[in-house]
């Protein structure tokens, strides 16, 4: 990568009259192959490789990306980024101002083993044969009569450089595999995902990642699990009962219920007109939106995370954000235009997907804090409950305050025990009723990986949602 | 060089190099786009793109590539690249020839100069929006405005040859009231005559302000009157189902209903590669085949399913002219005008809720259509034949295939919908849809 294209870039802005100019070399080189019910669909191979660049002139910001490298070009692109901010002035009532941050001068790489460049398609496929062979045949005597099995790579290179004096270089590989198969019983056809919730396995590193995973071990068991589903055809309780919510479910809840809500960007109103805004207001921190049980993370510096990163997109270093803590608001996500309006330093939240999109706002991997139960603690004085292990269909409203998960592989728990299968019981309820009806957690996180969409146009980001099992009191489900 | 070009050098790399059947796509792509929140700029965007996509097999192996660096140099280690790759990957028993041309593609017609040039007043555009809605009765509006314009060219091993260029703008705009309601407004448009940012300003900003002071409401069953850009997000997921690749792995709710009814009469569902106005779609498909008019469903009837060349080999059918390569899709989705006016529309109702807008719509289960997904913006009750209030905090709860079944009403006015939540360019009226189980947290 061209450092002194970027170096050439940023002075370029400087000099066109930007006040703040940034340029981001991104390179991504992705594989991917399909096996669709034993047959391999054409395998693919992307490489995406341009330069962005944002400037800021009299508190207008524009963002410019090319994959046209020339100098002339970017010359051309770069004029035309600061005249179109400079003309933005008959529609801009708020200034852009950038928090102060330290300028970082560094290179990082993402762990990584066995390198993923040396992953090959045959690899690839061999993996999703073995997945293949495993689950094909079904058990518990139901088949999977139709399967698509994914597997990815992608490794993501960037260099970046702004006029604050910021230099950083990064590298980081990721692998993935998701799945999509059918199984049916007595003429009942069920669609599920392996994860369940249209999520993924996936982590930052190279080949090693497969065993790391133990995607083939995984892969079994939840199939086995799943299996059962579509026999199952017992309705939910009707009445109040207390509710076990599996590390699939309280991973996306974290998500959707406090990451979301938590973006700065939503918080002002920069995404309402997409992704939408929030429940939580400017002046929050502090809050009480739950019991003292309730407890939200997001932490991109977990080593081997599919979120994983140490600095983000405006040169800022990562770290841990401490979303709720105890019950109450503790910090939202920024990047350094929140940061400044909020009189805060920036916490790192900013990232861009691809040489052609805008950094913004993004979560990384987000997660319920564990707590110090044992399932069969969460689990011992439910008379009557329902343990919800995993899910399918679920949605939150633009504002992250009603929301809905239906339970896919769940449970009756009778006097503290797991019994019988129940099908898609409907947890239906509001943010502050969920984080207020919390009030055990279990000693084990667990992590899927997912791609939370946001931006327009959209971009799509490699995050963790991830959480330990999670006891609700006095919860009234609903039914199908 | 010209894409044209390129796209020609990549094909001969290919053929060289031993490949049996290629596709090559050139696009040239230029995006501008204002984005604006609180009645405020907060980023403008210019986008410049060159792609190339590759498709090629060998020994009835295949790859597919994509590179953002289709320079001279980089094309021939490109598709060296793709050919070493397919060396050590299995051949596939579905491997289809490409199809043979010579073609004669539809023209587009669909591209207007004066949405390619730089000085199209995207600023102007935003502030007329904003303005409406203000005027209209909201205190702030956010949006965004996005122009672009593509040229396109293939060719393949088939002797297929061709190139289209479009443009379009779209606005997507909500306003707000002090009081947190809000409503959106949408124009869509592949002409700049075509295109009313005031308009839908307007919308949005009246939408918003006869929101106010929602009232409470029980959940149950509701007959429900879709605006046409919620129409657009469940007529998209049926084109999507429709793809010939979701039937045949398993994972669409119309799998072996060809020839079944599947929906009221009144129900008509096409797609077209190239339209009259239609905001996206080309003349060719990524094989090579041109594209054409589809019936999906006829008076309620499913009259098949969407293919490429794989795909209609499997089903015995021949291309419809909607590749993808791995999966065919719709271009442009069309619903046929009903009878009704909106009015009209909405006297039918005894009972029922109106949806301006609405978004996250998932899947329980693909294969039985059931899902749900969250209105958002204004929403109404109505009663016996009127408008009675706002409502808010509901959910859609149903299954597509019962409620294709269920239309009473389908308007005779339509609009071109493509925004954020609704992704392939859908011609939506209004309908009406018999007993939907609308939900909510009741917690």
């Amino acid at each position: 990568m061209d450092e002194d294209l970027l170096r050439s870039t940023v002075d370029l802005a400087q000099k066109l009259g930007a006040e703040y100019a940034e340029a981001r070399l991104h390179k991504i080189k992705t594989t991917g192959c399909l096996l669709r019910n034993g047959v391999p669909e054409p395998a693919m191979i992307g490489d995406a490789y341009g330069i962005g660049i944002r400037v800021i002139c009299s508190g207008s910001l524009a963002f410019s990306a090319t994959n046209d490298l020339s100098w002339d070009n970017i010359k051309v692109i770069l004029e035309k980024a600061v005249k179109r901010a400079k003309a933005s002035s008959s529609l801009l009532e708020y200034k852009i101002i950038l928090s102060e941050e330290r300028a970082i001068n560094e290179d990082w790489r993402a762990e990584e083993k066995k390198s993923i460049e040396n992953v090959g398609f045959e690899d690839l496929f061999e993996m999703l044969k073995n997945i293949e062979y495993q689950i094909k045949d079904g058990k518990a005597g139901v088949a999977f009569p139709n399967r698509l099995l994914v597997s990815t790579t992608l490794l993501e290179e960037k260099m970046y450089m702004n006029s604050n004096g910021a230099r950083i270089r990064s590298r980081v590989p990721r692998l993935g595999f998701y799945s999509y198969v059918t199984t049916s019983y007595r003429g009942k056809t069920v669609t599920i995902t392996i994860p369940s919730g249209y999520s993924q396995l996936g982590e930052s590193g190279g080949w090693e990642v497969v065993d790391r995973l133990k995607i083939y071990e995984y892969v079994q068991k939840e199939a086995e699990n799943l299996a059962l589903v579509v026999k199952n055809d017992q309705k939910p309780p009707k009445e109040t009962v207390d509710v076990v919510l599996g590390p699939d479910v309280s991973g996306i809840i974290a998500h959707e219920s406090s990451g979301h809500p938590g973006e700065a960007d939503r918080i002002l109103g920069r995404e309402a007109a997409q992704a939408g805004e929030s429940y939580l207001k400017s002046d929050d921190i502090g809050l009480k939106i739950g019991s003292e049980e309730a407890y939200v993370s997001d932490d991109p510096t977990i080593l081997h995370s599919n979120g994983f990163y140490l600095y983000d997109d405006e040169g800022v270093p990562a770290r841990k954000r401490i979303l709720i803590e105890a019950g109450v608001i503790r910090e939202f996500l920024h990047n350094r235009s929140t940061a400044y309006e909020f009189g805060v330093s920036s916490n790192g939240a900013s990232r861009s997907m691809s040489y052609d999109r805008e950094p913004i706002i993004r979560m990384a991997n987000t997660y319920i804090e564990p707590g110090d139960y044992s399932l069969e603690e969460l689990l011992e004085d439910i008379k009557s409950g329902v343990y919800i292990k995993s899910f399918m269909e679920w949605n939150i409203d633009d504002k992250r305050f009603n929301q809905r998960y239906v339970g896919l592989e769940a449970y009756m728990i009778e006097k503290g025990e797991i019994k019988g299968m129940v099908r898609n019981p409907i947890l239906e309820i509001t943010t502050p009723k969920l984080w207020s009806s919390v009030d055990a957690r279990g000693k084990e996180v667990e992590f899927v990986a997912a791609t939370c969409g946001k931006g327009d146009p959209m971009q799509s980001a490699p995050v963790w949602t991830g959480g330990p099992d999670m006891r609700l009191r006095a919860i009234r489900l609903g039914a199908r | 060089m010209e894409i044209i070009e390129l796209a020609d050098l990549a094909l001969r790399e290919a053929l060289k190099l031993g490949a049996t059947d290629v596709s090559a796509i050139c696009a040239k792509n230029n995006e501008n786009q204002i984005r604006f929140s609180n009645n405020s700029i907060t980023v403008t965007k210019n986008i410049k793109n060159l792609e190339l996509f590759l498709y090629i097999a060998k020994d009835n192996k295949r790859m597919i590539g994509a590179t953002s660096n289709p320079s001279a140099e980089r094309i021939k280690i490109f598709a060296s690249d793709l050919i070493k790759a397919s060396e050590v990957i299995s051949p596939s028993s579905e491997y289809t020839p490409l199809p043979k041309g010579e073609f004669s593609y539809p023209l587009h017609g669909i591209y207007d100069k004066k949405l390619a040039e730089d000085g199209v007043k995207l600023i102007d555009f935003a502030k007329e929006a904003v303005d409406a809605g203000i005027e209209a009765g909201a205190t702030r509006v956010s949006g965004s405005l996005m122009t672009s314009e593509e040229e396109i060219t293939i060719i393949t091993s088939g002797d297929a040859k061709g190139k289209d260029k479009t443009t379009k703008i779209l606005l997507n705009v909500r306003a707000f009231t002090n009081e947190e309601t809000s409503g959106h407004g949408l124009s869509c448009a592949a002409r700049i005559a075509d295109f009313n940012p005031s308009e839908a300003g307007r919308v949005a900003g009246e939408y918003a302000k006869i929101s106010i002071n929602p009232h409470s409401w029980e959940e149950g069953i509701y007959d429900l009157v879709t605006m046409p850009t919620v129409t657009a997000d469940i007529v998209q997921h049926i084109g999507s189902f429709s793809s010939a690749f979701t039937v045949d792995a398993g994972f669409s709710f119309l799998a072996d209903k060809v020839d079944q009814k599947v929906g009221v009469d009144e129900f008509t569902l096409r797609d077209y590669g190239v339209v009259e106005g239609g905001l996206g779609g080309r003349g060719f498909d990524d094989e090579g085949a041109p594209t054409r008019e589809n019936i999906i469903i006829e008076k309620g009837v499913l009259k098949g399913y969407l293919h490429n060349c794989t795909t209609a080999r499997k089903f015995g059918k021949s291309s419809t002219g909607n590749a993808g390569i791995i999966e065919p899709h719709p271009w442009n989705l069309i619903v046929d005008p009903g009878m009704m006016s909106l009015d009209n529309i909405i006297k039918e109702v005894k009972k029922g809720i109106l949806v301006t807008n609405n978004w996250y719509t998932r899947f329980q289960n693909m294969r039985t259509g059931e899902y749900s997904t969250i209105p958002r913006d204004a929403t109404f009750l109505i009663e016996n034949g009127k408008i009675k209030h706002p409502v808010s905090g509901l959910r859609i709860s149903d299954s597509i295939p019962r409620q294709l079944n269920s239309i009473l009403g389908i308007s005779k006015d339509r609009r071109w919908i493509e925004w954020w939540e609704v992704s392939i360019p859908t011609l939506a009226p209004a309908m009406l849809i018999k007993d939907v189980t609308i939900t909510k947290a009741l917690q």
